[in-house]
């Protein structure tokens, strides 16, 4: 039965082919701009580590200017990083699984020999716990030890971007390469990796890659290093040496911990509130106390990482497809009533209303399966063709990437959405054609 | 076989209710060829409708081979419709997009037969009406009788207890209306019953019995001379359509 | 009006609902996201369009990253400079601690009295630290006072923190009115930093942008005059008209080599960054006018299809119309009519909606309300989209013959 019905729809959507045309356009063109629209949001506001979201956490301490609150918007909100001092000394705890303080710099990455142009890096200043706090995959060699931080050791770890440039995808672990002029030894390599967004660092946007190196911690201090990042500060103070920089209220560093259970929670956030009133004693963190921890969900909420352009443009979307699905119910209903009498005969002649129903669910179907796999090809070239509205600089990738990158659950979760809809809209107007009783239809005048 | 008892059908609008059919009897045997006859507006159409199971009615009883049909639900009565009825139209009726094989296939595709079945079933129909020579032809490229004729076998190639036919000559010139009716007169010879709705003399002489609607009731005026009111078969007679089992 | 025929038709009309209730509904959101997205968009390119004061087009930026260990950061900036300001067609070229329009840069609090920094009457500020040429390399108007003297440069020092600024400074005039209201002419005045170091006007911009065009004060900007430290350093050039191009070419031939102690990290035009700070607007305004285009090209076939459809239902029905009297152009007129109560009902429909997104947009991105020229221009434009999508089925119908009506089959 199925086959004669899948005989009958193609036999009818060929009779029109314009309608039919006209039809699957309009489905297909409402999945294109939601798919696309949809993969971009997901770009930015998806949780990149969602198994892990219950067990890391942003670090946030109110530093800040007793007169004024860092976020006018949102004052109960603290400053999204740390000072030195402060970072420094809340890494002395031990109660977290795993710690990790840092910040972005920049530094020239070159090969001894000079046959490959330096490259101006990205470079991440952290310290060891990053690689496994975070789950970054490895395809060579791993991260270093504590005691890599302390040193500092002359180790660091590259991007795969950065391995393939240098090393043309080459195993580089145990080579050296030089950081700003001085000499690194390559511990690990990483694979390809794109948390979508850069949760752990939204300071500068969330249309970012990771960086492309990564040195340990301790090299901030060794290397006087400034952070690439947001550098802000409430006091004025009279700065001049970089040891009263690192000792200054300027807010520089991100901190995250891991705490695997609710009650190394509890005895952390007291850690943070004692070492806050410590400091408030000492003349210090004037701001009432509002020293939080916060999981990867909230800090991206928090961060306001999904703008209100982005809402517009999803619901932009979803009011598109509404108008593409209602646009092609019409259609079906008027084509379905249209050939009424052909279908007043079938009746006479034996069909059911759950038969004429079903045969005309099946036509139904077939517009949009063709529509929905239209759709994601065209959603496809969409995206590729927001990839050429984002990059300004054709060798500046950036976070044009996130943008391209189409996971297997966005191409099921659409594909699904767009049979749901298509069938659903194709529902009302097969369910009225099957209603019509055979009667009328016989003496057509 | 066909049994109608005292059949009422009302039409109700907002301002109007119309009696179009008041306490209609009219049992029918296997075998007979039955002409319902009236002037327009009588209740032949409607009559037409609650005998095909096209509509239904509001008081009295329908009997179909013993089986009342009163309170039947969509499903059965569709399946009533497609095993025990063959429809004849005016307007021939044939889907206009598939070719005169696949027109006789449609009621057979209700059925659950298999593709040999079928395909035995509507060589042998199309073999009784003569159109066997235009299997793939389309209905666009078949003259008015042609069209009828096909009509025809889609009606009779699922073994119906009767064909209902709705003034077949109507759509057709008066050489091909001979043939419709000669056609339709070697089916009866061959034992399936007909019922036929016209309101032409010519074709009513040709049946056995007429039955004269005015007004939605039977009226004893018989304008006609119907060919031979004695005719009438007794039990099963042999169907055209008969075959051994597969 | 009764020629019109305005009730038949809306009881036909409601009789053979759930077809024009589908377009209408299609009609409400067509214009709710119509009015919106030219609200929108004319707020965006408004944006992009404002003058930020600088001559951009002629404007380029280089990028020297130094790394070697020893690396002399004085000489190197000063050979280059001097390799830039030799080459014919440069106006101008200036060392700058920050890249206007390129989202990144600095500011802090500035205010007009000594003392401790009041956050209720702070004034921030961009600045940007530039030599003698940075005026004249920005492409800026000065509507009062002077550029910097070379003497008035502070060269780098070894120790230097990142408040300082220097003791003159030229501000534009929004600055200058943020920390003077009351004064016409703040030209001469002195006003203070966080670390209570006076800062005199020596000239006032007429108008400039900052480094984030988003920042409602954006128009707040600083040049100082000194040398930063670094071993990185940013120079700003600028060119005759049309000769850019081929100067970004000769810096990069001159300056990629010339120093093996750093590394020429990239010459770029300004229009670069201009483009990449306004690229999230520039493409929201894309967007909305491709989607809000192909949403209403839909709906306007949807209209076309419906009275399509229900010309070719009533065949018999028209060509009676014409066998009693009716004209072709009464047909037409039907067929409009008809078709004007679908879209009207729709547009009612859609006021609503189109008034509510219009304030949730006032409000999410602090815009001044949705002008109710938007709406009138909206429903308009959706009227006649309406008219013209089922024109071409109305002159069908008309065509139709009044024969029609007295074949039976």
């Amino acid at each position: 039965m199925f086959g004669y019905y899948l005989q009958l729809a193609f036999r009818n959507l060929r009779r029109n082919p314009g309608l039919t045309a006209l039809m699957i356009g309009a489905v297909a063109l409402g999945i294109a701009v939601c798919v696309m629209t949809l993969t971009m949001y997901r770009a930015m506001s998806g949780n990149p580590i969602w198994w892990k979201n219950d067990v890391l956490y942003a670090v946030t301490l109110d530093s800040w200017d007793p007169k004024d609150p860092y976020n006018e918007d949102r004052p109960e909100l603290a400053p999204w990083q740390l000072t030195y001092r402060d970072a420094t000394a809340l890494m002395e705890s031990d109660i977290p699984k795993r710690k990790v303080i840092m910040h972005k710099s920049i530094g020239v990455l070159a090969l001894d020999g000079q046959s490959i142009k330096p490259e101006r890096a990205l470079t991440r200043v952290t310290t060891s716990d990053f690689f496994s706090s975070f789950d970054v995959p490895f395809k060579y060699g791993g991260g270093w030890a504590a005691s890599a931080d302390r040193g500092p050791e002359p180790v660091i770890v590259l991007s795969e971007k950065m391995n393939n440039k240098f090393f043309n995808g080459e195993n580089s672990v145990g080579r050296r390469i030089h950081w700003d002029d001085r000499v690194f030894r390559i511990v690990g390599v990483l694979d390809h990796w794109l948390p979508l967004p850069v949760f752990y660092d939204v300071n500068n946007g969330s249309l970012e890659e990771p960086e492309d190196v990564y040195i340990p911690f301790g090299w901030s201090v060794a290397l006087e290093l400034n952070s690439a990042g947001n550098t802000q500060g409430w006091k004025p103070e009279d700065i001049t040496t970089y040891q009263e920089f690192l000792a200054s209220e300027t807010i520089w560093i991100q901190m995250w911990v891991e705490l695997p259970d609710a009650a190394s929670q509890q005895r952390f956030q007291a850690f943070i509130d004692n070492y806050a009133s410590r400091q408030k004693q000492a003349g210090r963190f004037q701001r009432p106390l509002n020293n939080r921890l916060t999981k990867v969900d909230q800090w991206l909420i928090d961060n306001e990482v999904v703008e209100n352009d982005d809402r517009v443009l999803v619901g932009l979307a979803f009011a598109f497809l509404a108008v593409c699905l209602l646009n092609t119910v019409g259609l079906l209903l008027a084509k379905f009533l249209n050939n009424a009498a052909i279908t007043g005969v079938r009746r006479a002649l034996g069909a059911s209303r759950r038969q004429v129903f079903f045969q005309h669910l099946v036509e139904v179907g077939v517009i949009s399966s063709i529509g929905a796999l239209l759709g994601l090809a065209i959603g496809g070239l969409f995206l590729m063709g927001l990839r050429a509205l984002y990059a300004i600089d054709p060798t500046d990738a950036g976070g044009t990437q996130a943008l391209a990158h189409v996971d297997v659950t966005s191409v099921v979760t659409a594909l699904a959405l767009a049979l749901f809809a298509t069938l659903a809209a194709g529902l009302y107007p097969a369910w009225r054609i099957g209603r019509i009783p055979p009667a009328i239809y016989l003496k057509a005048q | 076989m066909l049994e109608m008892h005292g059949i009422s059908k009302i039409y109700r609008t907002d301002l109007i209710e119309t009696h179009a059919l008041r306490d209609f009897s009219l049992k029918v045997g296997d075998g007979e060829f039955v002409a319902v006859t009236g002037p327009s507006g009588s209740g032949k159409t409607t009559f037409m409708n609650v005998a095909g199971l096209l509509e239904n009615f509001d008081t009295g009883s329908y009997r179909l081979d013993g089986e009342d049909v009163s309170r039947l639900s969509d499903e059965a009565r569709s399946k009533l419709r497609n095993e025990k009825i063959g429809f004849i139209f005016q307007s021939f009726n044939l889907i206009p997009d598939l070719d005169v094989f696949d027109n006789v296939d449609v009621p057979l595709r209700y059925r659950r037969l298999t593709k040999k079945d079928r395909e035995q079933r509507i060589r042998s129909a199309l073999d009784v009406v003569g159109l066997s020579s235009r299997m793939h032809h389309m209905p666009s490229q078949l003259s008015g009788g042609q069209q009828q004729r096909a009509a025809i076998a889609r009606a009779l190639a699922g073994d119906p207890r009767f064909l209902l036919a709705d003034e077949p000559t109507g759509n057709v010139d008066s050489l091909m209306a001979r043939q419709v009716m000669d056609l339709l007169e070697q089916i009866n010879e061959m034992g399936t019953t007909v019922i036929m709705v016209t309101h032409d003399p010519e074709l009513a002489r040709r049946a056995h019995r007429n039955v004269h609607i005015v007004d939605g009731q039977i009226s004893d005026f018989k304008p006609y001379e119907p060919r031979d009111e004695s005719l009438l078969s007794s039990g099963a007679a042999a169907s055209p359509m008969a075959m051994s089992p597969a | 009006m009764t020629a019109w025929n305005l009730r038949p038709i809306a009881s036909a009309l409601w009789r053979n609902r759930t077809g024009a209730m589908l377009v209408a509904i299609q009609i409400a959101i067509g214009l709710a996201v119509l009015v919106n997205a030219v609200y929108v968009v004319k707020q965006r390119v408004d944006k992009i369009n404002r003058p930020n004061g600088m001559d951009v087009e002629n404007m380029i930026v280089v990028a020297s990253a130094g790394f070697a260990k020893d690396f002399d950061y004085e000489a190197s900036w000063r050979e280059d400079l001097a390799v830039i300001r030799g080459l014919p067609g440069v106006k101008a070229a200036s060392l700058v601690s920050n890249i206007p329009l390129s989202g990144g840069g600095s500011s802090s609090g500035y205010q007009a009295e000594p003392g401790e920094i009041n956050p209720e009457t702070v004034v921030e500020a961009n600045t940007f630290a530039v030599d003698e040429q940075g005026v004249a390399a920005l492409g800026i108007t000065l509507s009062a006072g002077r550029a910097f003297e070379a003497h008035e440069i502070i060269p780098q020092r070894e120790a230097e923190g990142d408040w300082e600024t220097a003791p003159q400074a030229i501000v534009t005039q929004a600055l200058a009115k943020a920390l003077f209201p009351k004064d016409r002419d703040a030209l001469g005045k002195t006003f203070y930093d966080g670390l209570n170091e006076p800062i005199t006007i020596v000239g006032i911009i007429e108008n400039m942008h900052g480094s984030w065009v988003g920042w409602d004060k954006v128009d707040q900007v600083m040049l100082f005059p000194r040398i930063k430290k670094a071993p990185n350093a940013v120079y700003l050039v600028r060119t005759e008209p049309g000769r850019r191009d081929a100067i970004m070419r000769t810096i990069e031939e001159r300056l990629g080599t010339s120093n093996p102690g750093r590394l020429l990290r990239w010459v770029r035009p300004l229009t670069y960054f201009e483009r990449q700070s306004y690229l999230n607007d520039r493409n929201m305004a894309i967007f909305l006018v491709s989607v809000t285009s192909a949403l209403l090209a839909i709906t306007a076939l949807g209209i076309f299809g419906l009275a399509t459809f229900n010309v070719s239902t009533r065949i018999r029905q028209i060509g009676t119309r014409r066998a009693v009297g009716a004209r072709k152009l009464d047909i037409v007129r039907h067929f409009l009519v008809e078709n004007w109560m679908v879209t009207t009902a729709g547009i009612v429909a859609g006021c609503g909606a189109a008034l509510g997104v219009g304030y949730w947009i006032s409000v999410e991105y602090e815009l001044p309300r949705l002008d109710l020229y938007y709406l009138v221009g909206g429903v308009l434009g959706i009227w006649l989209i309406g008219i013209f999508a089922a024109l071409q089925p109305a002159r069908r119908a008309s065509a139709i013959s009044p024969a029609v009506a007295s074949r039976t089959v």
